[in-house]
């Protein structure tokens, strides 16, 4: 009788481990992770077909990121008064005029206490139609993002990647993406509070 | 893994079989009933439905159908709508793209809790208004805390909190997901891409896969789900969003009718933080491997071995 239950006993141990070699080298052939990180071959995401009808102008992004080239959304066709030299002239301003072009309606609030922004240290201070970033380099309005970079580097880094910002409409296709200023307002970065659109059962209800 | 697989091999193709046999009768018995019954104008369009819904009834499971049946099936479905809804949808059956793994990761350091995602996801998919269904489910959370049954999602001021953050919960489409192998007729399964998908009209309503999944990420319709005829999402997927019927499972499908056309899932597009990352995991350029090759990144109820494809993830 002792010597069933012994025999017994290391019969259940093999078919145990069996089954749990056999289970692990399943899951081991069949991991996600692994499927992923064998995954290296790039793909080519412009011959998904789809409908490709991007209303939004777009321009090609002066920089690349791990896939080549991509685009951003174009800025200068969404300030509302560009172009800034049609007003920022030698001409003298009537005072009448005087709040309207001293665009007393754009708060600043970029930057922390002493360090709060000044209009020129992003605007070129000669030729208003452009930005320049802290060396004097001119910058168009539709490449921001390489002026926001200089301090914003982490940001940018992620932005590039992908980490950061977001794709438009899309995710196949040429990569066309956000610029920072298409949801950041340049004068106030931070994100406003507001009240949430719905709200959210407890996860078992 | 084996076991999801359905055997093709199986049904004759020639000749009649028990299904076909029947499904003619039906039609013959069910437009000669309806013939009588009303008659005249209206009883042609009652006989129609009846024909198509008896069609419908005997149809195969998705999985099973030639590509022929599925348009059939597809074609079957719009008269449908047209005559019990009376809108002009547009549905398609549009099968996985080659090559692709689609996964997801969440900034739970950049998500502010304004849950535009919720409320573009319930009009997307045209989920129950009555009942208030929702794919998506999104926490306020105390710092430290990282499980999602700790959160609070009643939260009524405004967004974001200082010292709060935010994390949302949905279908994970794990890899290996124990909701597919609960399922008793094999109503849900995988896709190519990825997807776990349910075809609705194969579902008894059960729930055992309600019961399987550890993230609550199934919803059950109790009630014929609700949706103003002028909300209805007119863009549809045989396996995502169309009309869900009373006792019948759903859950999200990363919006199948807009990611195999190359478009984000709509809430990936609604968030105004760009705290939804999608793309494809096999595509090692892809915003989503570039997130899991450079952040933290951590999956929820990972020890489970369910391999969801959603990530969570810190700047």
């Amino acid at each position: 009788m002792k010597k069933l239950s012994c025999y017994s006993g290391s019969f259940w141990l093999g078919l145990g481990a069996t089954l749990l070699t056999a289970q692990l080298a399943m899951a081991s052939g069949q991991s996600l992770l692994d499927k992923i990180k064998g995954a290296t071959e790039p793909v080519d995401n412009t011959k998904i077909e789809s409908a490709y009808t991007l209303t939004a102008k777009t321009v090609q992004a002066e920089e690349t990121y791990q896939g080549g080239t991509f685009r951003v959304l174009a800025r200068k066709d969404k300030i509302t008064r560009y172009r800034c030299s049609v007003c920022h002239t030698d001409k003298k301003v009537l005072v009448k005029n005087g709040a309207l072009y001293t665009h007393s309606d754009i708060a600043i609030n970029h930057g922390k206490g002493q360090n709060k922004l000044e209009c020129i240290q992003c605007h070129d201070e000669k030729n208003r139609d452009v930005l320049s970033d802290a060396a004097g380099t001119k910058i168009d309005f539709d490449h921001s993002y390489k002026l926001c970079g200089q301090c914003h580097f982490r940001q940018k880094r992620d932005w590039l990647g992908g980490a950061h910002g977001k794709r438009e409409t899309y995710w196949a296709g040429e990569r066309v993406i956000r610029n920072c200023t298409s949801c950041h307002n340049p004068h106030s970065p931070a994100f406003k509070t507001k009240m949430p659109e719905t709200y959210s059962l407890p996860l078992d209800d | 893994m084996k076991d999801n697989k359905i055997d093709k091999s199986d049904p004759p193709e020639n000749g009649r079989t028990r299904r076909s046999f029947l499904k003619g009768l039906s039609i013959a018995a069910a437009a000669g009933s309806a013939g009588l019954v009303t008659g005249g104008c209206t009883g042609e369009v009652a006989s129609e439905e009846m024909g198509l819904k008896w069609e419908e009834y005997f149809k195969k499971n998705y999985r099973l159908m030639s590509q022929k049946e599925k348009d059939e099936t597809v074609e079957r479905l719009v008269k449908l709508a047209k005559i019990r809804v009376g809108v002009d949808i547009q549905m398609s059956n549009q099968a996985p793209i080659n090559n692709v793994l689609y996964g997801y990761a969440f900034n739970i350091s950049r998500c502010k809790g304004y849950m535009d995602c919720v409320e573009a996801c319930v009009q997307e998919n045209n989920l129950d208004r009555k009942s208030k269904t929702q794919y998506i489910r999104l926490f306020e959370m105390e710092p430290g805390k990282l499980d999602p049954s700790t959160g609070d999602g009643k939260y009524h001021h405004e967004v974001p909190v200082e010292d709060k953050f935010y994390m949302g919960v949905q279908c994970f489409h794990c890899e290996n997901a124990p909701c597919i192998k609960a399922c008793p007729t094999k109503a849900t399964w995988r896709e190519p891409d990825g997807i776990v998908v349910v075809d609705y009209d194969w579902c008894i309503g059960c729930r055992y896969c309600l019961a399987a999944c550890p993230y609550w990420g199934r919803r059950f319709n109790w009630g014929e789900p609700q949706v103003p005829a002028e909300e209805i999402n007119l863009k549809q997927h045989y396996l995502g969003n169309r009309m869900r019927m009373k006792g019948v499972m759903e859950k999200c499908t990363f919006c199948v009718q807009r990611t195999r056309q190359g478009k984000l899932p709509a809430c990936a597009n609604a968030c105004p933080t760009g705290s939804r990352i999608f793309g494809n995991l096999l595509d090692p350029d892809s915003e989503i491997r570039f997130v899991l090759k450079t952040k933290k990144v951590f999956r929820f109820k990972e020890e489970l071995g369910t391999d969801p494809k959603f990530w969570y993830f810190m700047d």
